[in-house]
């Protein structure tokens, strides 16, 4: 004992040995029932108290308190085992699947792009337009994108960054970036909550299943086939993509309430339920993200428009979105290119439509 | 090489505390935290035991195991220590923990924790030995002046125990035999001349009725 500095020196000697050590006692004390010695006394069997006690107070069923007088929550547990439960799980399938997932996806993100370059239109721009998502819906977009990413960047970095972050930085500079990364994540993360509620209120109607669902999933949104699907103002795809953001950011969210306010009696095994909720859905989301990112950009030509200026090409509604391009038509929305690019220039609009059409562009 | 252990004895825990008084007096415990807390199973009723429980330095600390910044080291002597400059005080190795051994000072609003603090076999931290800086952070560095932990040495009824995990396991098997084969050990029977019991060693005259 004359040295006890830091050596990191880790001992992956056998689980809990000094768990062992703490309760070996209840081993040692003899667990047979014996009789007594006394003379004339009627001999009475009589069980050791401790033996069932202590089986219970190490929680090999369900979990037993006890008296303290210490306050603080579960204080009056001995042993918590969910905890362990809740290691084993955090550092060998959620960490290790986080990687393989996330890595996955942008592996076959890369993959199918340079199999397939993207969907292109095929029938060029045509110069007319058409609105598909009023300036609210895309700054309500952006607000939960931006909140999102804010949220996937620095919930990752506490994931994984002592996998990845600490070889790169050391201990010292990456204890800041994880300290501002948690105090970001809990700042941040009731605003996605504002956010997912905002997108549920204003999407919720156009994202019941509808006609030509079934055929957009049959063919895999045309992947498999080689037709184009018909589909509504939004496909099947995007629908999936809708009710994902609802459930998983709202388990997220609930979750993540609780964890980052643990004070209305919250115990460890509700907070580590809530971790693993919380890990694995917001892992999903992230890995859903990068789909999403890839189809709404370099995947599918003319789509981001849509949430820049809010305007798509005539020619892009036909080729994704027939019905809804249809329908549009068949009201009279559709609107000049010309047309379009006065009304932005007049109010200044800063994702203008190209001014002429430019339907020969690249092609 | 000592391996550092501590063993709460629950046949002789009387439930008085001193132990968390101790710690808290020698460590400067920030307020709200207790390193150290005595429980009590089945309170009032037959077969209540107590047992002191802090932090058990595990040899597989899953603390340690969890910390995303990877704060926590083990001494040589087996003592788990953790590195309150690089804690972000994420709460992480309180979940992890079977014995509840991390405490966290409130730092903020929203009941925002503050840096762990936990039980360090009276060890300090990384900081040079019983320096101020050291106490400020952990508490006393009694085992650097050759001195075990003041929770152990404090027990009036010697039921915690503190030490190279040897000798512990020593003395505690010592009182095992002593108490001898009976689940009566605890009550009346042992009290007032029930005989059956063995003698420990130096235990002088008898220890029973009859011999």
């Amino acid at each position: 004992m004359n040295n006890n500095k830091p050596g990191r020196t880790r001992r992956p000697v056998a689980l809990y040995s000094a768990l062992m050590a703490l309760f070996s006692l209840m081993l040692a004390l003899p667990m047979a029932p014996q009789a007594w010695a006394g003379g004339s006394e009627p001999a009475a069997k009589v069980v050791n108290p401790g033996t069932e006690l202590w089986r219970e107070v190490r929680q090999r069923e369900a979990p037993r308190a006890g008296v303290t007088q210490v306050a603080g929550m579960d204080s009056g547990v001995l042993i918590n085992i969910r905890g362990e439960q809740w290691r084993q799980f955090r550092m060998e399938q959620l960490i290790p699947a986080a990687g393989v997932l996330i890595g996955g996806v942008l592996g076959l993100i890369v993959f199918f792009h340079l199999l397939k370059r993207g969907v292109r239109l095929e029938h060029g721009r045509s110069g007319n337009y058409l609105l598909r998502f009023k300036e609210i819906d895309r700054i309500l977009h952006w607000y939960v994108a931006t909140v999102f990413i804010f949220l996937a960047l620095t919930g990752l970095i506490l994931l994984t960054g002592r996998v990845v972050l600490i070889p790169v930085f050391g201990h010292e500079v990456f204890s800041v970036i994880a300290s501002a990364s948690k105090e970001g994540h809990n700042l941040f993360g009731p605003l996605f909550l504002l956010g997912v509620i905002g997108l549920l209120i204003r999407f919720v109607s156009k994202n019941f299943p509808g006609k030509g669902d079934l055929g957009w999933l049959l063919t895999a949104g045309g992947f498999l086939g080689g037709k184009h699907p018909s589909a509504g103002f939004f496909n099947a795809g995007e629908k999936i993509w809708f009710w994902l953001v609802i459930f998983i950011g709202l388990t997220i969210s609930a979750t993540g309430l609780i964890l980052e306010f643990p004070f209305f009696g919250q115990d460890r095994p509700m907070m580590e339920l809530s971790l693993v909720l919380h890990g694995v859905g917001a892992v999903l989301l992230v890995a859903g993200l990068f789909g999403h990112i890839y189809v709404g950009t370099a995947g599918m030509e003319a789509s981001l428009e849509s949430m820049t200026s809010g305007y798509v090409d005539v020619n892009w509604a036909r080729q994704h979105h027939d019905q809804w391009a249809e329908v549009c038509e068949a009201e009279g929305a559709v609107i000049a290119g010309e047309d379009l690019a006065k009304k932005q220039r007049l109010r200044g609009t800063k994702n203008r439509v190209p001014d002429r059409p430019v339907a020969e562009e690249g092609r | 090489m000592a391996r550092m252990k501590f063993l709460c004895d629950a046949e002789r825990c009387i439930e008085c505390n001193a132990c968390v008084t101790a710690c808290k007096n020698e460590n400067d415990v920030p307020w709200g935290v207790n390193r150290r807390r005595v429980v009590t199973i089945n309170d009032g009723s037959p077969g209540e035991r107590s047992m002191s429980v802090a932090c058990m330095h595990c040899s597989d600390a899953p603390c340690e195991a969890v910390c995303p910044v990877d704060c926590f080291y083990t001494t040589d002597d087996g003592v788990v220590l953790h590195d309150k400059d690089t804690c972000i005080g994420c709460g992480y190795c309180f979940y992890a923990c079977p014995f509840g051994a991390p405490q966290f000072p409130t730092a903020g609003a929203f009941g925002s924790r503050g840096k762990m603090d936990k039980c360090t076999f009276c060890a300090g931290g990384p900081e040079a030995d019983n320096s101020a800086e050291e106490h400020r952070k952990y508490g006393s560095n009694r085992l650097a002046e050759g001195k075990l932990p003041l929770c152990a040495e404090m027990c009036a009824t010697r039921a915690l125990l503190a030490g190279d995990g040897d000798t512990v396991s020593d003395i505690f098997r010592e009182r095992v035999t002593w108490r001898g084969s009976s689940g009566l050990t605890w009550g009346w029977g042992v009290a007032y001349s029930k005989p059956g019991l063995r003698r420990g060693r130096d235990v002088e005259g008898r220890a029973t009725g009859k011999d």
